[in-house]
């Protein structure tokens, strides 16, 4: 009966029709078609957005291959990626971890990590905007507590801003992969840690040959987003890197934005070619990963 | 001895918690005093209470922003964006978990590709496509809608068709044995089914939708503004008075704390669903 049962057709071709069709129409639409636009524009040279696009081959990629700005924003992408990866994914797995253990006010120090993941990352900008303000910001003032007059202007000097962005993006993503972590470890039976112990294994072997093993699908998928977010990174260093000299103040996303729709550019063709080499860089980069994690 | 080098152990693990929870609260702590400061104080002495509290700074950014209208705009758009994403990716998710058809696997990696795409990528072309003469969107409102519910589906079809997998599918055959059309059957035991599921997926579209900046940006022609577009509008127009424009950021945060306040659990599942193994 079963055996029957799981053969047997249990649609016909308008139920595909009814149920696919819209999703498929809205994401064709407004996802895909857009992709296949900007493959097509990235092989045109078309630049304003009232003059004829022209054919021009790989021009665009060639001219883009020798934009120095291009490469420094392609370095800032990969300087937020192994930060991210170095720096946010440690921390939250450190503490994660220290919430394992039974901790006062664990919920709310959970809900508390998190509240940075739920403000609109525009405020978030313009917060800390104001914490890194030279004279009267935060962390001026904090500074100025142990040393007086003290004043530095953390995003206006090219070499270090994109750090101190760097910082502020922590802030808003720790939390948020706090959680994850927390939910991974969560998913450990206490009879692994009870063995454990009962077999004298101190904490630190615990951690090594339990806890890091158990959440490894956690860490990749954590890795994952990380290494996604940090290539297609846009909102904090859009509006907190504005007084900055080109090169220094770029990632991918914000230069494909700069060069389409920046005053005085209008540069869609080349915009273009920017944005399929980063789409083709994602999927070189993330495919490979959910390969590995596939098989496992 | 031991509960001695235990306690050692809890009181610095709740230090180091402690550090980081002051990290984290501190920065809106700071700011939401700042917005009651005068002006002259948040200049010379940032840190510690406001000498003198104020309500001047709220009372401006009322008279003089436009965030009321704002909030109205982000409201129409996420709630119609959210309605239009759920229903398609609902009906889709079903058909993915219940039907087995020919291309099932391909169809269903073209729109995981998606959660790989970065929207910037789309910028340029929606531009063009949202102006041309078919659509004619261009500068409204109405232009976010697509694009929102667009990017909303691979993350909502992701969690709901494993939701609607999860179900016990004699439950809905026999549903479909008892005369209902596959319509009728997802209708009526389906969905009320994956209720917890769709209640993420909401709670997901929704906020990323009210916070997103990058096609709010692009997109909305002058005047028009999504909160999060105000905010930064806000702040290029008030640069230099710190107060206003942290006590614009306090009124803009306020509904969204008092929300996760009461839904925290809710939010907190529906901000991470996507990150599923």
């Amino acid at each position: 009966m079963n055996l029957f049962k799981s053969h047997a057709k249990n649609y016909s071709f308008q139920d595909l029709g009814i149920f696919l069709l819209p999703a498929f129409t809205i994401y064709a639409l407004f996802v895909l078609a857009p992709v296949f636009l900007s493959f097509r524009n990235s092989f045109y040279y078309w630049d304003s957005p009232l003059s004829e696009a022209r054919f021009c081959a790989l021009q665009n990629f060639r001219l883009l291959f020798r934009d120095p700005v291009f490469w420094s924003a392609l370095r800032h992408n990969f300087f937020l990626l192994f930060g991210s990866l170095l720096f946010q994914l440690p921390l939250a797995l450190g503490l994660a971890l220290l919430l394992n253990y039974p901790t006062w006010g664990r919920g709310f120090l959970r809900t508390a990590f998190f509240t940075p993941m739920i403000i609109p990352s525009s405020a978030t900008a313009v917060l800390w905007q104001y914490i890194y303000e030279p004279q009267s910001g935060l962390l001026s003032a904090l500074i100025r507590i142990f040393r007086p007059d003290f004043a530095y202007a953390w995003l206006s000097s090219p070499g270090s801003s994109l750090f101190w962005i760097f910082i502020s993006i922590s802030w808003q993503y720790i939390g948020f992969h706090t959680v994850l972590f927390m939910a991974g470890l969560s998913s450990i039976p206490e009879e692994l840690y009870e063995a454990a112990r009962l077999d004298g294994a101190s904490e630190w072997q615990i951690c090594r040959r339990i806890v890091l093993p158990c959440i490894r699908p956690t860490l990749g998928v954590s890795a994952t987003l990380s290494i996604i977010g940090s290539l297609k990174y846009f909102d904090l260093v859009y509006l907190m890197g504005g007084g900055l000299p080109d090169s220094s103040r770029e990632v991918l996303a914000t230069y494909i934005y700069r060069l389409a729709f920046d005053e005085n550019q209008g540069r869609y063709g080349y915009g273009s070619s920017a944005a399929v080499l980063l789409f083709i860089l994602a999927l070189i980069i993330v495919i490979p990963l959910q390969a590995r994690k596939n098989q496992v | 001895m031991n509960t001695k080098k235990l306690s050692a152990a809890f009181v610095i693990r709740h230090l180091l918690l402690a550090v980081f929870l002051l990290l984290t609260l501190y920065p809106l702590f700071w700011l939401s005093l700042c917005a009651f400061r005068s002006e002259g104080d948040a200049l010379q002495r940032p840190l510690g209470l406001p000498a003198q509290w104020t309500l001047a700074n709220l009372r401006e950014v009322l008279h003089s922003g436009n965030f009321a209208q704002a909030y109205l705009n982000s409201l129409l758009v996420c709630v119609v964006a959210v309605l239009i994403c759920i229903t398609c990716a609902t009906m889709a998710a079903y058909a993915f978990a219940r039907f087995n058809f020919r291309g099932k696997n391909w169809l269903y990696m073209l729109f995981l590709l998606g959660l790989m795409i970065p929207v910037h990528v789309t910028l340029i072309p929606l531009n063009q496509l949202l102006g041309a003469d078919m659509l004619r969107l261009k500068g409204g409102l109405a232009a976010l809608i697509g694009p929102y519910a667009g990017f909303g589906l691979p993350v909502s079809i992701l969690i709901l068709r494993r939701a609607f997998e999860a179900l016990p599918a004699e439950l809905l055959d026999a549903a479909a044995l008892d005369g209902c059309s596959n319509l009728q059957v997802f209708w009526h035991v389906g969905l009320p089914l994956a209720k917890p599921a769709l209640n993420t997926v909401l709670i997901f579209n929704f906020l990323t939708m009210w916070n997103e900046y990058a096609f709010a940006l692009t997109l909305l022609g002058p005047g028009r503004q999504t909160v999060p577009l105000a905010i930064s509008e806000f702040k290029g127009e008030f640069d230099l008075r710190i107060t206003v424009v942290c006590a614009a950021l306090l009124l803009v945060m306020i509904p969204l704390i008092c929300v996760y306040a009461c839904a925290q659990k809710q939010i907190i599942r529906g901000l991470t669903a996507g990150a599923i193994k």
